[in-house]
């Protein structure tokens, strides 16, 4: 311990005094951060959603109202066999079929629960995935409501003021994930492959130093100004997209802080493996390639294709953006998000002893 | 008393490449040793398999006491290294970098002293990038020294030095070796193996073909009836380059 703090304080002071890798590793966090906000933003708008409301009941007016309240969605009235045809010319974004018998009631048990569609055209998945997001949101409070024998009347208008989901409040959470992703993997492998090839660690492996202890060290520094980073993303989220974070910003830092934990160790053990700087890129691009398409940061996890779904939602990305989209736009607390908290520790603990097994100085 | 560091019949292969081919020697407690020999002869890899750097195919070795194979941990701890080609962590001072090989002993130093003992006491606060060729060298042993050492092993560690900066690294193994501490080094410079070490190996091609001390060396090759072909000059353009430049330390 007492090891790991003196080669931690140590390690932080040359990385802190090393003003360009400190000013890289704050401002391409930003960079990212407002080219894929703007871009997106500028391609989004708003989502075009078709309804087909069959039962055209109380309760069903009642969801269609909601609906039609928030402005993210552009609501139209229309049969599912033309709102298909309309959907497959990529004309809409989404079909919701309200189905005969809708109610807003307190299910029984053994009672059928009703079943809302939602058709997504494939072609769109972020707007697809932005319009799930609020109408799972919406059937949530709904239910929540009624079965708390809220009076609906009042939970109307809090749904109405609550979800105000737009993109980029969808978005934030994944730039905040994959940055987090980039800059643990790359910068950690590129620094210390380096370190490598000029035989620091040559001359650091010819003390008895325990390997863990120096990795660890690594960790802590690397923690430190990923703090950072996640502390500048929040902020220019919040102040120049005035992105909504409806769960607290200490849940959110939490879990990101794990995230870096975690891909860190995945770093190190790119590190520890690798042999020239020329191999990192190549295996850094292999690692987080596919968790930038599959998990969810830009692109609905659902646009994955089904028979490697089970997969791509075990990814680190994927848990790590779960997490921080559900805190950030569902408002839930870190209990909420147990489940991906469990799976990023075992990735965590999997990456430190991959790292560690795999920590060579040379190659022999 | 046992020799500090014994090797019997070490092997190391690369592939195709006989690097060590089952040399046998031992270290006196106290001497400065010295391994010559031409570039490619295999020192480099004989000295990293003593420090626990790197496997050896056969043989055996123990330095200090302790089974290199099997306790690579054990020597580094009793041991202190100069490697041929190595660098330090990045943006830390001269004080800093002796802290930092400090804690990797997990021991807490006097800094100061040991850069004193160096001669670097004035450099503390210097980045360690920014010290010239001899300091590095200088700052290399301070940061070997941390742990008290019983052997140093110090891998060329004047190659590339001014005569000036050479000389002053001759004092400070003299001083090293004054404490107590075995020196084993690795060098190209004849007259410095001459000058600095009580015995010397040769190396060639993996094989170890002379061992003795300098002295004894040499009058062996003139029990041989070797005669240079031309007369001993009685000094040399290195004795001028001194003569000229002083033999003050340049960079200290
Ligand atoms: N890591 C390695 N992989 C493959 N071959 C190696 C490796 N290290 C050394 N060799 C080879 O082993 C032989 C001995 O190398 P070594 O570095 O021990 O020589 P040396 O006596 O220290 O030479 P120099 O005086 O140039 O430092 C050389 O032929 C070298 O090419
Ligand atoms: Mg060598």
């Amino acid at each position: 311990m007492r090891q790991t703090f003196r080669l931690f304080a140590l390690l932080l002071r040359g990385y802190l005094r090393d003003r360009t890798a400190l000013f890289f590793s704050l401002i391409v966090p930003l960079m990212l951060m407002v080219i894929f906000g703007y871009l997106n933003l500028g391609d989004f708008g708003r989502v075009s959603v078709a309804i087909d409301d069959q039962s055209k009941n109380q309760s069903s007016a009642q969801l269609v109202q909601i609906l039609k309240g928030i402005e993210t969605l552009q609501l139209t009235d229309l049969p599912t066999d033309q709102a298909l045809t309309k959907l497959r010319r990529t004309e809409l974004d989404m079909l919701i079929v309200i189905p005969q018998e809708f109610a807003i009631a307190p299910a029984r048990p053994g009672q059928n629960v009703p079943q809302i569609v939602v058709y997504g055209d494939d072609a769109r998945p972020q707007q697809v995935a932005v319009g799930r997001q609020i109408v799972a949101q919406v059937i949530d409070r709904l239910s929540f409501a009624i079965t708390q024998t809220a009076p609906v009347i009042g939970v109307k208008e809090e749904t109405v003021q609550g979800v105000r989901l737009r993109y980029v409040d969808f978005l934030v959470p994944g730039i905040l994930g994959v940055n987090i992703m980039q800059l643990a993997i790359f910068s950690v492998a590129f620094a210390l492959v380096a370190d490598k090839q000029r035989g620091v660690l040559r001359r650091i492996m010819a003390t008895p130093v325990r390997v863990p202890n120096l990795l660890a060290a690594h960790v802590l520094t690397r923690l430190i100004i990923a703090t950072g980073q996640v502390a500048v993303l929040l902020l220019v989220a919040l102040v120049l997209f005035s992105v909504t974070i409806v769960g607290g910003l200490a849940p959110l830092f939490v879990v990101a802080l794990l995230g870096s934990i975690l891909f860190l160790t995945i770093g190190f053990a790119l590190a520890g493996w690798a042999t020239t700087e020329n191999q990192v890129p190549a295996i850094a691009q292999l690692i987080t390639l596919p968790q930038f398409f599959f998990s969810g940061v830009f692109f609905s996890k659902n646009a994955a294709p089904a028979l490697i779904r089970p997969v791509t939602n075990l990814l680190p990305l994927t848990l790590l953006n779960d997490a921080l989209r559900e805190i950030s736009v569902q408002g839930a607390t870190l209990w909420d998000v147990r489940t991906q908290i469990l799976g990023l520790l075992i990735w965590t603990v999997a990456g430190f002893i991959l790292a560690v097994r795999l920590f060579r100085f040379e190659k022999f | 008393m046992t020799p500090i560091v014994q090797v019997n019949d070490l092997r190391k292969r690369y592939g195709e490449i006989e690097a060590v081919r089952g040399i046998s020697f031992f270290v006196e407690s106290g001497e400065v040793f010295g391994l010559l020999g031409p570039n490619g002869a295999g020192k480099t890899t004989t000295v990293e398999i003593l420090e626990g750097l790197r496997k050896a195919d056969g043989g055996a070795a123990t330095v200090a006491g302790v089974d290199v194979f099997r306790d690579p941990a054990g020597v580094k701890r009793r041991i202190g290294v100069q490697l041929q080609a190595s660098a330090f962590p990045d943006n830390l001072t001269a004080r800093e970098t002796v802290r930092f090989f400090a804690a990797c002993y997990d021991l807490v130093v006097d800094e100061l002293a040991l850069l004193r003992q160096v001669e670097l006491e004035e450099r503390a606060r210097q980045p360690q990038a920014k010290l010239s060729g001899g300091q590095r060298q200088r700052l290399s042993i301070a940061t070997a020294l941390v742990n008290q050492p019983q052997v140093l092993f110090l891998d060329e560690p004047t190659t590339g030095l001014d005569p000036q900066a050479r000389r002053n690294l001759w004092e400070l193994i003299r001083s090293i070796q004054a404490r107590g501490t075995t020196v084993f080094l690795t060098t190209h410079y004849l007259d410095e193996a001459e000058i600095l070490c009580d015995r010397v190996a040769i190396m060639d091609e993996g094989n170890i073909v002379a061992l003795d001390p300098p002295r004894k060396l040499i009058d062996d090759l003139l029990g041989r009836g070797f005669t240079k072909p031309v007369l001993q000059q009685k000094a040399n353009l290195e004795d001028v380059f001194l003569d000229l430049t002083g033999h003050e330390i340049r960079d200290a």
